[in-house]
């Protein structure tokens, strides 16, 4: 039978093997990005296989399947060009660390978070423009995270459970810690936005499920006054960004502070934080790619308000990111929906200023979110625009967050909770090998 | 003496003023309220430049595109709508004798201009400065966008920025006003601001009984109105002490409009562009209000007078106090025009980034730096600038030539040469044959596109006439016997499936002539309280005509009146509770089911619906045959008439001042008022005291009485002179008619030959749910139904009388001919004959007959007519297509009941027999006219000057809602609201819309109408032509400027001519 390591050890493998793999077709954009499809396919198919035999995520069996869903849907929604091998390679580099993150507990876990906290904040550096400053924040938070995660794994066990709390609190942003997040969606090239913006919170969420019962009550006090504050903070900010990613990075900023508000609240998560994450983060995802086609075809950094009238030349990309938006600002059938109303329903949770706060962030959302939509999609054509519709490989990308949002709405939580997880080998695929 | 001299400089300032917001209006066009819609040219102002010439102004004052995109005309050319031929005819003047070879092939330069209009080469793209969803080609790109590097040159940015602000220097109050200027440069929303402000004021000033509260205070016209109004608002458009402002400003329009033009620092030689720019903002509300204005007599226009002054006014505070404040607050520099220009003199290349952060073209990091500079007033904007030439500029060199090197493959793949010959050129090649391309922009493009255009259709329809000229003449067995009637239609286009069809189903002769049918008249119908102008808008009436129930139906009458009067009540009360505060709340649970029936009626069963409630209105009040007045009244019976008026006015002012019962009301008393209302006097007469005291009225009463009939009941001699005037012009005298009957039956050449009888058939129109519905009427009468005109001449050439002095002007008309009125329904294609009472007994069997032909017609028009519209997906039989044309006209749904005139093109006077037998595809204008019975030419000269004006009218109206239906059409019909019963707007709060619907121009997004001008096609001497040509401005500018085009057919020499722009004339083989 296979151990709980040796499985681990495979999750992580694949994705790392095949990012060395990748290396091997470096001159060949094309087959590089097949290679690297490839790879998130095979990895997501060894979770599957692999799932009775993992050390499971305490928030249950979601996000391992996640994470490597969410680099398959980035590295389709990518174009293929030279200047996105890198990002090719990175993704899958992450994937593989991130899984190592979620399925290693202890000082090995803590180390896997310092170096993806090191290597954001590497490339963040290796990105820097002095026009923009604010890299320096993110690679500033980037680096806390890497020290906090670091003396976690080496500190006594309740300082541990501060420190790793802290770092989650880059990755999971919540604010003044929000810096890095927010460099890492705007700053990065390629797909690595649309991947980060569901790694981070999944291995964010990873660490404040396993800290926030045992901190100090002082410290959750004082974390849920933060998040409600981050949260209106993140949503005013959404709502003053003209730039697509800010406006994205700061709307999930705002939703994901919530999820922070929540649990230092109920002194715990649940399966309903972990759909909300989930869904938050692949939503945020999809938009990215949505914007990404759109900078395909535009260029790397257009300005959005020159671009208007897309539904007229791309009605697929019309509908889909319709969809998205829809799902964005909240509405079922769609996995937002069902995290929200999770959240909001869950027992620990009572009527208070902060709910009302939750509520204006969920209103400021359906604003901001729908002007994005709307602002894209209609008012003027432009004839000088190429309104090339989606390719089938942005088509699928879009398609799958979209099909995955609606199975985190319609299915049941607990599904996705801890007991939802397989425990024994005859579960896994690796049983029937036997 | 300073006093007086003040006074006469302000005086001749305002005059001044007023003189430059007329020339500055020219821009704009009239706009007449819906219920009379008049097509119209939207740039008739400017006909006396060169059509191009004002297409570009057009497009720079109201932003609109004066020609199809080009890729619709690409379409056309695909289909072989525009040929080849034609379009190398159009590019000629451009081609210079110049080639390139390329491989083993020569590209000529006109090779290569061809090729930029059939493959859209030079349609502007956006390169984005990095490309990567890479293209097919992209190793050639790359290596072409290479070669091109040293001869592919670009001027320095440095340099760039300069003509950018110089040019917008000098671009600002000639095409740019100070409030276009600011959101163009700091992303502000002054202009849609200011339209909004002005949308509501003047929504609610201009209001013609739409609105349930009405503005106060409109008498004082609309800058009083506004003043003691708008003071009351808090803080508009962010404008801080609003109150105080407003109450500061001048007491006439003029001043404050002065005033503001001085705070905003608009030199004098700029202010006639300027305000043009600002009436060009809202070109519909302005039009409306231009049109208003010079209506003195529009009683909307008596009650709350209204100028362009005053809007101007109004629109110039805002706009002065919004500039001020945006560059104070983003320059800290007064918003004046000496300022703004010194700024962008100054610091040419903060204004450069600025400007191009708010178009969108900075990349993401440097508008965001932008943002920042702006924000924190920093002084950055030179280190910007640098770190910009330095990091953006080149990649926007390599997207522009790798822009060139994408049309250059376009380009040999269109000649089907190998795109991979390129990277073998000489760069000197390539380079030349991109100068070509991008010296022939897309904006040069629309008139070759259009002339090609033009040119398939004209020689199609000239070959079409002279084929049958030549083969008519040969085959066309002389008319012995009389024809079994003779029928009268309007020029409309929409006339000539109709008269083909009927000349097809019998010996029936057909002539054109203009709706109006010559009678230029006032009419009111029975029982409304308006008047209609049955004429064209550029011509004036003095005749009125009224209908009256024929007098054997006295007991009927007043049954009828009372019947109606309920009806009326009825809506009335309906319509106070709906538009009440309170009771709509109770009328929904009340009353609301009640309007389940007629929107489940007109909804699921619309023709049955429609039948069923006709059923029910005649059942309650039924139709009464009328007859018209249209002899004028003895001196008699007009002050007979006068009299029975004033008396029924008395006896309204006794029941209703005094309460007096019918039964107490004496004629005696009745006429002693009336007398001494009218005499100013206020000595008593006995027999007035008599039949007062009789009545119960004391001295004093009878005094206040007879006070209040002079002021209140406009019951006085100066009133009484104005209403007998009034009177007098009710009906045309003999000579009148006379006169009319004549000029109308030469007009159309109707002099000998007649039938037993003869039909003047006016046009009409039904249709449900339709604010254009008078779109659809007549336009040669006002926007109206034509029905009235016909019935007035069918009277008058009736007339024996008449008859007797036309026999002296050698119009003999026998004594067995009838003159019949009737009128089409261009939706349903049904004739309906009138007044036929008076048909006489010896007639029945013409009748019938010409009956049974009419609906054959009829029944043919339609089928014909059902295959156009797009909906209609199979060839219908008659009955079928009948039923379908019925239905489309009751369905309340129905955006398109008809095509109406969509599809007009040519305006042909001459013969029918040019045109007989010809399908001409109901695109043509058709007036009859033979010029051997106008030897003097002045018939001509009124069909030139009247009906074709009215012609290029209607089908300018359909060019430009074809080229650019947002700007010169009125967009979609699903979003339009009725505003104020006099207009349209898109939505809840738009500008007035002008022009036509899209779903009247459109079929989906092709155009149903095809834009091309004018072509008139007179059958006439050419030299008779050309004298009328030099006589009216209005023809040189129709010819010389190119609004028209014109062909004759000389019948000297039988050859066809086109008339060329520098006034000569050119044989057409």
């Amino acid at each position: 039978m296979m151990g709980t390591t040796t499985a681990s050890l495979i999750a992580v493998g694949i994705p790392l093997v095949g990012a060395l793999l990748s290396f091997a077709c470096w001159s060949i954009p094309d087959w590089l990005k097949v290679c690297a499809i490839a790879t998130a396919v095979v990895s997501l198919g060894a979770i599957g296989g692999l799932a009775g035999f993992l050390a499971g995520p305490t928030e249950g069996f979601l996000f391992l399947v996640l994470l490597p869903l969410a680099a398959v849907v980035s590295l389709l929604g990518q174009p293929v060009h030279p200047l996105y091998r890198s990002s090719s390679v990175m993704t899958l580099l992450f994937l593989g660390l991130g899984l190592g993150v979620l399925t290693q507990n202890g000082p090995v876990g803590h180390i896997l978070l310092a170096t993806i906290g090191g290597l954001i904040g590497l490339l963040l550096y290796r990105h820097h423009s002095p026009l923009w400053p604010m890299s320096w924040w993110g690679i500033g938070t980037f680096g806390f995270s890497m020290v906090m995660a670091v003396a976690a794994a080496f500190v006594y066990p309740s300082l541990s459970a501060i420190a790793s709390l802290l770092a989650g609190a880059v990755f999971l942003p919540l604010a003044p810690l929000h810096g890095g997040y927010l460099a890492a969606l705007t700053r990065l090239p390629g797909n690595l936005p649309s991947f980060l913006s569901v790694l981070l919170p999944v291995i964010g969420l990873h660490s404040l499920t396993a800290t926030i019962g045992v901190v100090p009550d002082g410290l959750a006090s004082a974390v849920s006054v933060t998040a409600v504050v981050g949260s209106l903070y993140g949503a005013v900010k959404a709502l003053a960004q003209s730039r697509v990613r800010l406006r994205l990075a700061y709307g999930s900023l705002s939703f994901l502070c919530l999820l922070w508000w929540f649990a230092a609240s109920a002194r715990g998560t649940g399966p309903g934080a972990a759909v909300f994450t989930a869904a938050v983060a692949l939503v945020t995802s999809g938009l990215l790619i949505a914007w990404q086609v759109v900078r395909s075809r535009y260029g790397d950094d257009v300005d959005p308000q020159s671009i208007s009238g897309l539904a007229a030349g791309m009605p697929h990309y019309a509908v889909l990111l319709s969809l998205l938006g829809l799902a964005a600002i909240g509405l079922p059938p769609f996995g937002v929906f069902a995290g929200f109303i999770g959240l909001l329903l869950a027992p620990t949770v009572s009527f208070s200023i902060a709910l009302v706060c939750v509520l204006l962030v969920w209103l400021a959302a359906s604003w901001y979110i729908l002007d994005l939509v709307q602002r894209l999609l209609f008012g003027p054509r432009r004839s000088d625009l190429r309104l090339a519709d989606l390719g089938w490989a942005e088509f699928a990308s879009l398609l799958l967050v979209v099909l995955a949002l609606v199975m985190l709405g319609v299915l049941p939580a607990h599904l996705f909770g801890p007991g939802a997880m397989p425990t024994t080998a005859e579960t896994g695929w690796f049983a029937w090998m036997k | 003496m300073d006093e007086v001299a003040r006074s006469i400089d302000i005086e001749t300032r305002r005059m001044e003023l007023r003189g430059v917001v007329k020339l500055a209006g020219e821009v704009i066009a009239q706009y007449w309220p819906m219920r009379t819609f008049v097509h119209h040219n939207p740039l008739h102002s400017l006909e006396y430049l060169p059509f191009e010439e004002t297409v570009r102004r057009g497009k720079q004052f109201m932003g609109g595109d004066g020609y199809l995109p080009s890729h619709q005309y690409r379409a056309y050319l695909r289909s072989g709508r525009i040929r080849i031929q034609d379009l190398d005819a159009a590019l000629t003047p451009l081609v210079r004798d110049k080639q390139v070879s390329i491989g083993s092939r020569t590209l000529t330069h006109g090779e290569v201009l061809r090729a930029c209009l059939s493959e859209g080469l030079c349609t502007p793209v956006v390169e984005p400065l990095d490309a990567p969803l890479a293209e097919s080609s992209q190793e050639l790109i790359d290596r072409l966008a290479e070669k091109l590097a040293p001869v592919a040159t670009f001027p320095d940015l440095r340099e760039r920025v300069r003509a950018i602000a110089e040019g917008d220097q000098a671009a600002l109050g000639r095409w740019l006003t100070l409030s276009h200027w600011c959101d163009d440069t700091f992303g502000t929303d002054i202009v849609r601001q200011i339209n909004d402000q002005m949308i509501k004021w003047c929504e609610a000033f201009l209001d013609e009984g739409h609105a349930t509260w009405p503005m106060p205070g409109r008498e004082k016209g609309l800058y009083d109105a506004w003043k003691a109004l708008a003071v009351h608002e808090w803080s508009p458009c962010g404008i801080a002490d609003s109150k105080r402002k407003i109450k500061q400003l001048p007491e006439y329009p003029e001043d404050a409009l002065l005033e503001s033009l001085d705070l905003l620092g608009i030199p004098a030689k700029l202010r006639q562009d300027y305000l043009s720019l600002q009436l060009t903002a809202l070109p519909g509300w302005a039009g409306f209000i231009k049109w208003r204005a010079e209506e003195r007599d529009y009683p909307w226009q008596q009650l709350y007078p209204v100028g362009l002054v005053k809007f101007l006014a109004i629109r110039l505070w805002y706009a002065r106090e919004l500039v001020q404040k945006t560059c104070q607050e983003e320059l800290g520099i007064a918003g004046r025009y000496d300022t703004v220009t010194a700024y962008m003199r100054t610091n040419p290349d903060e204004y450069y980034l600025r400007r191009q952060r708010v178009a969108g073209r900075l990349p993401a990091l440097y508008a965001e730096e932008v943002d920042r500079l702006r924000h924190q007033k920093h002084d950055g904007w030179g280190r910007v600038i640098e770190r910009y030439r330095a990091e953006v500029v080149p990649r926007q060199h390599a997207a522009a030539r790798r822009g060139m090197a994408k049309r250059l493959i376009a380009l040999v793949r269109s000649f089907e040469i190998d795109p991979v010959v390129l990277a073998d050129q000489a760069p000197s090649d390539l380079k030349q044959l991109i100068d070509w391309i991008e010296a022939f922009p897309e904006s040069d493009h629309g008139p070759v596109w259009l002339k090609a255009f033009e040119a398939g259709y004209q020689e199609s329809l000239i070959g079409k006439l002279a084929r049958n000229a030549r083969e008519g003449e040969a085959t066309r067995a002389p008319m012995i016997s009389r024809p079994y009637s003779q029928s009268v239609y309007c020029i409309d286009v929409r006339s000539e499936p109709f008269r083909r069809h009927l000349e097809s189903v019998g010996p029936h002769e057909t002539f054109g002539f203009a709706g109006f049918f010559a009678a230029f008249i006032r009419y009111r119908a029975w029982g409304k309280e308006h008047e209609t102008e049955q004429f064209p808008v550029i011509m004036r009436a003095k005749n009125e005509v009224r209908e009256i129930p024929r007098s054997y139906f006295d007991q009927a009458v007043s049954k009828h009146e009372v019947r109606a009067k309920w009806v009326h009540a009825g809506h009335t009360l309906l319509h106070d509770l709906k538009e009440n505060v309170v009771t709509p709340y109770v009328m929904v649970e009340s009353l609301g089911w009640f309007y389940g029936l007629p929107i489940f009626g007109k909804t699921l069963i619309p023709s049955l619906y429609r039948r069923w409630t006709a059923w029910l209105r005649g059942l309650f009040v039924p139709a009464l045959a009328t007859t018209l007045t249209v002899d004028k009244l003895a001196p008699a019976e007009t002050a007979e008439m006068l009299a029975a008026e004033q008396q029924a006015l008395v006896r309204k002012a006794l029941r209703e001042r005094i309460g007096l019962r019918s039964s107490r009301i004496t004629p005696a008393l009745v006429e002693g008022l009336r007398q001494r209302a009218l005499s100013g006097s206020d000595e008593s007469d006995p027999a007035l005291t008599e039949a007062a005291g009789q009545a119960g009225l004391s001295a004093e009463a009878v005094n206040e009485l007879v006070g209040l009939l002079r002021r209140r009941y406009d019951l006085n001699a100066r009133a009484a002179s104005r209403h007998k005037e009034r009177i007098t012009r009710t009906g045309f005298t003999l000579d009148e008619q006379t006169l009319t009957v004549d000029t109308a039956l030469h007009m159309m050449g109707l002099t000998n030959h007649f039938a037993r009888l003869v039909l003047f058939c006016a046009h009409g129109s039904t249709s449900d749910n339709n604010p254009y519905e008078s779109a659809l009427d007549c336009g040669a009468c006002g926007g109206n139904e034509g029905r009235p005109n016909a019935r007035v001449l069918a009277m008058m050439a009736n007339n024996p009388r008449v008859r007797e002095r036309l026999r002296k002007t050698g119009i003999e008309i026998p004594s067995d001919t009838h003159f019949l009125a009737g009128q089409i329904d261009t939706t349903t294609d049904d004739v309906r004959l009138l007044d036929l009472e008076d048909v006489p007994p010896t007639h029945r069997a013409d009748l019938a007959r010409l009956q049974e032909d009419l609906k054959k017609a009829s029944a043919l028009t339609s089928r014909e007519r059902c295959a156009r519209f797009p909906d209609v997906q199979e060839a219908l039989e008659e009955t079928p297509a009948e039923a379908h044309v019925r239905r489309r006209s009751v369905d309340w749904s129905q955006v398109r009941p008809e095509w109406g005139l969509s599809g007009n093109a040519a305006f042909l006077i001459g013969r029918r027999e040019l045109t007989k037998g010809l399908d001409l595809g109901g695109r043509v204008f058709l007036h009859s006219y033979d010029h051997r019975e106008d030897p003097s030419n002045r018939l001509l000269e009124v069909l030139l000057t009247a009906p074709q004006v009215v012609a290029q009218w209607i089908n300018m109206e359909h060019y430009f809602s074809a080229v650019d239906n947002e700007v010169y059409g009125s967009g979609s019909k699903i979003y339009h609201n009725v505003v104020g019963r006099l207009g349209i707007m898109s939505g809840p709060w738009s500008d007035l819309r002008l022009g036509l619907a899209r779903q009247t121009v459109m079929n989906g997004e092709v155009p149903y109408h095809e834009p091309m001008r004018l072509l008139t096609i007179i059958e006439a001497p050419r030299e008779r032509i050309d004298k009328l040509i030099v006589r009216h401005e209005v023809l040189r500018h129709y010819y010389h400027n190119e609004w028209v085009h014109l062909v004759a057919l000389d019948p000297e020499d039988q050859v066809w001519y086109r008339y060329r722009p520098s006034g000569t004339w050119r044989p057409i083989e």
